[in-house]
């Protein structure tokens, strides 16, 4: 590889990216989601400024205090603001969506790859996935999430190591069929390796498909954040809208009625997900045109 | 392939994700950091003696392949070990009470969701692109980027606490006497309707997009043709010959469905404290009784990759057209 032919790989990238964002923005789903989950991520960067009250200080509210000026989504039974609760959990949501969709789409595309690639790794990888795939996950993850303890990185981890066998499983399908082109038979004959090959011809051509399902895979860890814990396993260093349906849970507010304890973090958790499920399914249309059609 | 290698090739594969899970599940304790008697004895401070005493009586002294020769055997003998949190009871003995509880629960909500599924999907497919199947794609995505739990408070909130039609918590009334069966049957239903229509709608969604796809993927079939060329009617049409094959993976899927289920029943039982195997895992949780999650955890897993076998076998025996 010379100097000159990374610079038309740039290139190539770069207008590559422009078509590819000419398309996107036709798309007006996608664009609907894109910006409700840029607000989303201005609010987790501007979070400590927003906030009216610190999120983990007792006794600012009165305790089941109904929203009032003062505290617009009221008080939980220790008189935490829930406002800034909520402000506040939209970085965890966020950092766990993100961080975890990303380690599972790598653990993924890893496994995936060496299935497609190498036929000798392939039977024991794939036995290992279907095995993986067939465990029922929420389960799975609460065990693992029991011994492991609560800390937002055990989440991560938790999440990661349960869900990376749909992306294995698309990534390897890709690549068989990617393998059979001609112009990795090509590549190979003028003595191309087996990581060059996998570098620059097979990899550039899953990107797309790669970048679709990553953004589905944060549906998912969002999801299981909030489910992990809602059932008492979140860390509680780092509040989050699940933890807050937990402690409304379990803490009385649904023997007050608390409304404002209990809708607000289920619809900024829905919201925030179902934008990402949009910029997911516009991807795929983009990517896939013969998929437009449906 | 014949259908006998396809089913010995199914079977080999479901056992060896059993034996996977069980050194999973005999491993994931004795790997973590800490002491493992931490783990399996729970949380207490012990003296060191008693400490002593106690990882000679569970075996824990010895080396692992001893440690994994007796936990198998107690495993075989249906011994899971004794839960913390509900000391001295067995873990097997709590999964067997609570389990007929979550039973109740699964099969009318597992009835219910398919049975709406397939009407939804057929309907959805036949008018496809129609307002109908528009709002029911919609809608059927929209219910997957929801909080589960999240439309089961929700309800709770609603019918529980402001038109308080149905209990807060609970399967029975505590402490009633019933004065028959059909009493009894009253209260329980009473108490389970909400939890009966929160695992509905979980289990809805998947089953309505199913139809519709593999319906609209069964109306592009020849037999279709004949049919609309033979000048059947519409509704004939789509009961009778195209609903009839495209419900085969649907039904079947009902059975692969189990684990989704189970995972549903935890939240489901947790926010309505409905005393089943849902529940109970919660409260292993929260408790951190460890043999008790673990119990769960197996139970549950075994259940899950028989069903998946079970599905397989099934889908090859009715649908002649499966390729092995």
């Amino acid at each position: 590889m010379t100097v000159e032919d990374d610079i038309t790989n740039l290139q190539t990238l770069l207008n590559n990216l422009r078509t590819f964002w000419n398309r996107y923005k036709r798309n007006k789903k996608g664009i609907i989601g894109l910006i409700i989950v840029l607000i989303y991520i201005l609010i987790a960067l501007l979070s400590p400024w927003i906030v009216p009250y610190h999120p983990y200080e007792r006794n600012v509210a009165q305790p089941f205090a109904p929203p009032s000026r003062d505290h617009l989504l009221g008080g939980d039974d220790v008189g935490h603001d829930i406002f800034s609760q909520l402000i506040y959990g939209t970085r965890t949501s966020l950092f766990v969506g993100f961080v975890a969709a990303i380690s599972t789409t790598l653990i993924g595309v890893l496994i995936g790859t060496l299935a497609g690639y190498f036929k000798s790794l392939d039977p024991i990888l794939m036995t290992i996935t279907d095995i993986v795939l067939v465990l029922p996950s929420i389960p799975l993850m609460l065990v693992l999430a029991m011994y492991l303890g609560p800390s937002i990185w055990n989440i991560i981890a938790v999440i990661a190591i349960t869900n990376w066998t749909g992306v294995a499983r698309i990534v390897r399908s890709q690549i068989l069929t990617l393998k059979e082109r001609a112009y990795v038979d090509s590549a190979r004959a003028i003595g191309a390796g087996d990581a060059h090959i996998i570098i620059h011809h097979i990899f550039p051509n899953t990107l797309p498909l790669i970048l679709a399902t990553t953004i589905l895979r944060i549906v998912n860890a969002i999801l299981s954040e909030a489910g992990l814990s809602f059932l008492g396993l979140g860390d509680p260093l780092h509040i989050s809208w699940g933890m807050i349906l937990h402690y409304a849970q379990s803490c009385g507010g649904f023997s007050r009625g608390a409304w404002w304890w209990i809708v607000p973090p289920g619809f900024m958790i829905g919201l925030l997900a179902s934008s990402f499920t949009l910029i997911g399914y516009s991807l795929e249309e983009v990517f896939t045109p013969t998929l437009r059609r449906r | 392939m014949g259908m006998k290698e396809y089913i010995i090739k199914r079977l080999c594969f479901a056992l060896i994700a059993i034996i996977a899970v069980y050194i999973f599940n005999f491993i994931l304790p004795r790997m973590m950091p800490g002491n493992p008697i931490m783990f399996i004895m729970g949380g207490l401070k012990l003296e060191p003696e008693t400490r002593e005493m106690l990882m000679k009586r569970f075996g824990l002294d010895k080396s692992l392949w001893e440690q994994f020769l007796a936990y198998t055997w107690r495993t075989l003998h249906g011994d899971l070990g004794i839960s913390f949190s509900y000391y001295p009871r067995p873990v097997m003995e709590l999964i067997m009470t609570r389990l007929p509880w979550t039973i109740a629960l699964l099969i009318p909500s597992t009835l219910l969701a398919s049975g709406l599924g397939i009407l939804v999907g057929v309907i959805s497919a036949w008018k496809r692109g129609g307002y109908f199947d528009v709002i029911v794609s919609n809608i059927g995505l929209f219910i997957w980027s929801l909080p589960f739990f999240w439309l089961a408070l929700l309800l709770l909130l609603i019918f529980g606490y402001y038109l308080p039609i149905f209990p807060l918590r609970g399967a029975i009334t505590m402490g009633i006497k019933y004065s028959g069966l059909f009493d009894f049957i009253r209260d329980w239903l009473w108490h389970s309707t909400l939890p009966i229509i929160s695992l509905t709608i979980w289990n809805f969604a998947g089953y309505a997009l199913m139809m519709r796809n593999t319906m609209i993927d069964e109306l592009h079939q020849d037999y279709i043709i004949t049919a609309t060329a033979k000048g059947l009617s519409d509704r004939l049409i789509m009961f009778k010959h195209a609903a009839r094959n495209a419900m085969l993976p649907v039904v079947t899927s009902i059975t692969l469905n189990l684990g989704f289920v189970f995972s549903g029943s935890i939240f489901t039982e947790t926010v309505f404290s409905y005393p089943g195997v849902g529940l109970l895992t919660y409260n292993a949780i929260m408790q951190r009784d460890y043999p008790l999650a673990q119990g769960l955890f197996l139970i549950g897993a075994i259940a899950v990759i028989s069903a998946n076998f079970i599905a397989d076998i099934i889908y090859a025996i009715l649908d002649p057209r499966v390729k092995y």
